[in-house]
């Protein structure tokens, strides 16, 4: 007597359960399949390349019509069910009752639709199934515009099938890198680059706010205003189990239907397989897993004992051209370790993480070729620690694989720009070496490269280098640290020629050893990003010294400084009054005026610093940065308004100077000063920037120091106007901030690249002048701001409405 | 499967050649003539300088060359190909970096009945555009592929120009750039076939080959991935491809369960371990019964990257 077995959805899980069962138990059961879909059971992961036209939909139907007639399977295709009865175990579809003793649910997935206005406009499509991919391939027969919304698997999947299809494709991706859930930064700065080589581009960070369009889509409203044309929206937001049936019946539902690891509900003939199910919390998306819960669904319908187990996965993207591969758990913890491998030249990651000597994740871009490897040593939780040194290089390791470290200057293209002073590419470097200049003098004669300020010098003997190969010996060069093979200006120079605009982009492409560099590289390479693209590089906090994090200087019993901004050291006696009473009330134990005509209240504690800044705030004071590499004081004389000897109002150009320049970052602290006459009271000579006031004009001098090295300025230009001296100061701070190594004082850069540099950049060439002005400019619309009315602010939002522990007075 | 028919058919590609440089000039190594014996026995007497006929122009000009009509061209088997009815041919260079390895010369007759298409095309201002094309009796499609170009990842051209890999697309009458597509299934072409032509210097060259029904290029294409970070050392993993005979050829599931070959294991194999082409034909062994078939490297970055076969 053959069992009644009914199933509900024809999806890959159920496939596979019909398979087992059907090879091991051929005469055994009377099998009715529903399938709200008009098909049978197809391989629903290669729907990606039918969309891009790469395979037919034939060509990945598992079960065609002839599969179900041998096995005796009776087809119930493009009939829905409406409702399970469990007390005469009967099913209900539209052509009629089934009744059965064992019944499987595999009722898959759902796309989630995210619930913003226009969502259901005509040409706003999710990605599921055969229909909604047919429905991509006849809209990208029209051409125009298409917005994909979320860069995961899917989606990005469905980005590369409508551009092949001829659509011009934008990815909206919440998250700041693609692909979140598999691949790490790193990772999903190389898919994204390989991405917009194809021409999709790739918004990250971007939330959708609506679905535009009359009659059907037309453009997707963003978050942040911006609006992008499309003709087209595919929703690739993600999937929530199909779980209404097993609700309707009064199965024990969770987020999925709850099933045991018999793959059993809480109705003992009822079973659920595939996407629909939750077992133990989990949800299931990929495929493996889904075999799995087919096979042990089969053996427990057929009395053989079987149970799930959640196993690692593997993943891989279906896009011709893009090699990645993720497996395992590669989160940063406590106790893990990191084995990076960059190889620029080629675009290829690689990082394991370790715990106890265990490989227990796995994340690999361009090079896949170890993928499987790899995931076989996470499944089975091998001891490494024989193998940890060569672990990265894979099986096949013979002892070569070291990395090179001149990989990332061998990976320029021939126009990559090496001379930034005199505009030299690689590729006419390495013609001059063909045509003969062997060496750095050669090159510096015949090109130019290097010849000017000389911080390309490094870049030139690398291209040298690779070129010539051992006939040319490399001077040692200080690298950043460990992290790389490159000096500070190699690194700062390809970051401006070779436009890298993230971390992540000079991790890669610069070959960083390490996953995202330490604390040494770290502050430089932030610095860097910020300085040469303010607009498109967001600062990080958590690349800053702690001085610079907490916006205040910690002080060595634990306490902290807080020195309120006074332009030009001019104060009030309001500003005076606020600085008293916060010292009161936040018991300061030490006042002190400081040498730069600041007031340093020192001995704050941590917890009190957002609350005596929201004080000072609202006295109108702001921090005066006393804790950065930025400006931090510009100390004035009197000047005309009072001194006898005054010959112009050195006070008003340094509140002036100060007002313009606060907030900016520098490669190391800016200090500034203006006398208003020869007798220099304001001791401008010691400056970065000083400033005599003459009766003719002002004399801009720069690159003096008066610390651990003690140095005297030398002198710029003579500013006829005071809008002149200003033009020049900017100008000198813009062309210190594009260009001397992160932890440099103003006088050491000076003294690498010459002065005489300097002043036919700042002072000759009035073109760079104002460009170097106009870069300041710009990059001071976003940083030119008070970092501590940000936390002040919070504090207020959080003020309690009373103070609770307070007793009530009598 | 509707892509190709398994019926002895008329073939689009009659001949096909690989010429080796050796000593300065191209030496004819392996060849398919099917029945042309005379055009055989002419071309195995035949050498090639540099510059010199067909395969020697596409190995100076270090580019594919297309080459419709034969007479008063720098064609030098002319006589005995117009005996043999040929009268078009394409000659595609195989560079490994600056290093010739061998031309594969294909050519195919003039006739109403045959309907197919080699294209060339070259990246020209950030587009791909047609250098030339030999389309047998597809005039229409032809005339569209002309005033067609493609951008960067858009169409076969376009999706091989940025992913640098060979790519094989079904149902090429469909949804593709518009009116290239409706023309494409107009004229019954159904499979194309893309291949990146590496050449020394920083050019991009596309080759398509694109199969109709009636008269096939082939009948089975493969797509192997040979390079290091994919297969291993001298491997190459299948991982696409089509046959009238067997079905798809990818790997079903896509987890990694690709069939793998190393050097000198088959006829692929062989292209692992020499770096050049390989044309069998008459030959048994060969996949799924077939008589002829015709394996390409592609040499990208100082390694071979991918092979591409065709089977008819």
């Amino acid at each position: 007597m053959k069992q009644k077995l009914v199933v509900i959805g024809a999806g890959m899980a159920s496939g596979r359960v019909l398979e087992h069962l059907t090879d091991a138990e051929p005469d055994n059961w009377d099998i009715t399949l529903f399938n709200a879909e008009p098909r049978g059971n197809y391989n629903r992961i290669m729907l990606s390349p039918v969309l891009s036209g790469e395979k037919t939909y034939e060509e990945i139907i598992t079960h065609d019509a002839d599969w179900y007639a041998a096995r005796g399977v009776t087809c119930r295709f493009g009939e829905a069910v409406t409702a399970i009865n469990r007390d005469t175990k009967t099913v209900h579809g539209a052509g009629g009752d089934v009744p059965y003793e064992k019944l499987v649910i595999a009722t898959g997935s759902a796309p989630f639709i995210i619930p913003v206005s226009g969502k259901d406009l005509p040409g706003v499509i999710t990605y599921r199934d055969l229909d909604d991919t047919n429905a991509m391939v006849e809209a990208a027969g029209k051409g125009g515009s298409a917005v994909v919304i979320r860069g995961g698997l899917l989606g990005l999947e469905a980005a590369a099938g409508l551009s092949l299809r001829g659509m011009d494709v934008t990815v909206l991706h919440l998250n700041g890198h693609l692909m979140e859930r598999q691949l790490d930064e790193s990772a999903g700065y190389l898919l994204r680059r390989d991405l917009e080589k194809r021409g999709i581009t790739i918004k990250t960070q971007a939330s959708t706010k609506a679905i535009l369009g009359k009659d059907r889509a037309e453009a997707v409203l963003l978050e942040s205003d911006e609006i992008l044309p499309a003709d087209l929206v595919v929703m690739a937001v993600g999937i929530r189990p199909e779980i209404r049936l097993a609700t309707d019946a009064g199965l024990s539902v969770a987020r999925g239907i709850e099933i045991d690891a018999q793959m059993m509900t809480s109705d003992p003939d009822i079973f659920a397989v595939g996407e629909c199910v939750d077992f133990n919390g989990h949800l299931f998306g990929l495929v493996a897993p889904l075999y799995d819960q087919a096979k042990v669904l089969a053996q427990t319908l057929m009395g053989d004992p079987a149970a799930f187990v959640v196993k690692d996965i593997a993943t891989k993207l279906k896009v011709t051209g893009c090699d990645l591969f993720s497996a395992g758990d590669f989160a940063e913890g406590e106790g893990r370790e990191d084995i990076v491998f960059r190889d620029p030249a080629r675009g290829i990651y690689k990082r394991l993480v370790l715990e106890d000597d265990r490989l227990i994740g796995a994340v690999m871009y361009g090079d896949t070729a170890d993928g499987n490897w790899f995931f076989g040593l996470i499944k089975d939780g091998t001891d490494i620690e024989e193998m940890r040194e060569t672990l990265i290089f894979g099986p096949a390791y013979q002892g070569g694989g070291q990395t090179d470290p001149l990989s990332a200057v061998a990976a320029l293209p021939p126009e990559a720009e090496i001379c930034g002073c005199n505009g030299i590419c690689k590729g006419q470097i390495v013609e001059a070496i063909a045509a003969g200049a062997t060496d750095l003098g050669a090159i510096k004669a015949t090109t130019k490269a290097s010849a000017s300020c000389g911080t390309c010098t490094g870049l030139v003997e690398q291209v040298l280098q690779v070129t010539l190969g051992d006939s040319f010996q490399m001077p040692t060069a200080q690298p950043i640290c460990g992290c790389c093979d490159l000096t500070h200006e190699d690194v700062r120079r390809l970051i401006k020629s070779q436009e890298m605009k993230s971390q992540e982009a000079v991790w890669q492409e610069l070959g960083w050893k390490t996953r995202n560099g330490c604390h040494v590289c770290r502050p430089a390479v932030n610095f860097y990003l910020l300085a040469d693209w303010p607009v498109e590089y967001l600062d990080d906090p958590q690349s800053r010294f702690v001085n610079e994090r907490k916006h205040a200087n910690i002080q060595k019993d634990g306490t902290f400084s807080v020195v309120p901004r006074m332009w030009g050291g001019i104060t009030t006696a309001d500003e005076l009054r606020a600085i008293a009473d916060a010292a009161d009330k936040y018991n300061v134990p030490t006042v002190k005026v400081t040498g730069g005509q600041r007031i340093d209240l020192l001995g704050v504690k941590g917890a009190d610093l957002p609350f005596i800044w929201d004080d000072l705030n609202k006295a109108g004071m702001v921090s005066g940065h006393a804790y950065s590499k930025g400006l931090r004081t510009v100390k004035t004389c009197v000047g005309t308004d009072h001194c006898r000897f005054g010959t112009q109002d050195s006070t008003g150009l340094g509140i002036k100077l100060e007002k313009l320049l606060w907030g900016s970052w520098t490669p190391h602290k800016v200090k500034l000063a203006v006398s208003g006459c020869p007798r220099n009271c304001a001791e401008a000579t010691c400056k970065d920037v000083g400033i005599i006031c003459v009766d003719s004009g002002y004399q801009v001098s720069v690159a003096g120091a008066a610390g651990m090295d003690l140095k005297e300025t030398e002198g710029l230009a003579v500013a006829a106007t005071e809008q002149e001296a200003i033009d020049l100061t900017v100008a000198f701070v813009q062309l210190y901030r594009e260009n001397a190594k992160y932890l440099d004082r103003a006088y050491k850069w000076v003294a690498k690249v010459g002065l005489d540099w300097v002043k036919e950049r700042v002072v000759d060439d009035l073109d760079e002048r104002k460009r170097l002005i106009a870069a300041f400019d710009l990059s001071q619309s976003i940083y030119r701001k008070d970092p501590w009315a940000e936390h002040a602010q919070q504090v207020e939002r959080y003020q309690p409405l009373a103070d609770l522990t307070l007793e009530a007075a009598e | 499967m509707d892509v190709v028919i398994d019926t002895p058919t008329k073939t689009f590609i009659q001949v096909t050649e690989v010429w080796v440089p050796e000593d300065g000039v191209l030496k004819l190594v392996e060849g398919s003539y099917g029945d042309l014996a005379a055009f055989e026995e002419t071309s195995r007497g035949t050498e090639f300088a540099k510059g010199e006929g067909l395969p020697g122009k596409a190995w100076a000009e270090e580019r594919p060359v297309v080459l419709k009509g034969f007479d008063g061209s720098y064609f030098k088997r002319t006589e005995a190909a117009a005996e043999a009815g040929l009268t078009s041919a394409v000659a595609m260079p195989i560079f490994d970096e600056d290093t010739l390895k061998a031309v594969l010369v294909v050519l195919c007759g003039d006739d109403d009945a045959r309907t197919g298409a080699i294209e060339v095309w070259h990246e020209e201002d950030g587009l791909l555009m047609l250098d030339d094309g030999y389309y047998g009796a597809a005039k229409h499609f032809e005339w569209v592929s002309q005033h067609t170009s493609f951008p960067k990842g858009q169409g076969l051209p376009g999706g091989v120009w940025v992913s640098g890999h060979p790519m094989l697309m079904r149902d090429l009458g469909s949804g593709y750039r518009f009116i290239r597509a409706e023309s494409a299934g107009e004229a019954g072409l159904t499979t194309g076939l893309g291949l990146p032509v590496p050449v020394p210097h920083d050019k991009t060259y596309v080759m398509t080959l694109l199969s109709a029904r009636g008269t096939p290029i082939a009948r089975r294409f493969e797509l192997w991935d040979a390079r290091k970070v994919r297969a291993g050392d001298n491997a190459a993993l299948l991982v696409d491809g089509i046959c009238a005979r067997e079905g798809t050829l990818g790997d079903p599931d896509n987890a990694g369960n690709e069939r793998r070959v190393t050097a000198f294991q088959g006829a692929i194999g062989r292209v692992i371990g020499t770096g050049l082409p390989v044309v069998q034909s008459g030959q048994s062994g060969l996949s799924a019964g077939y008589g002829t078939m015709v394996a390409v490297p592609i040499h990208q970055g100082g390694e071979l990257a991918h092979i591409v076969a065709w089977y008819i």
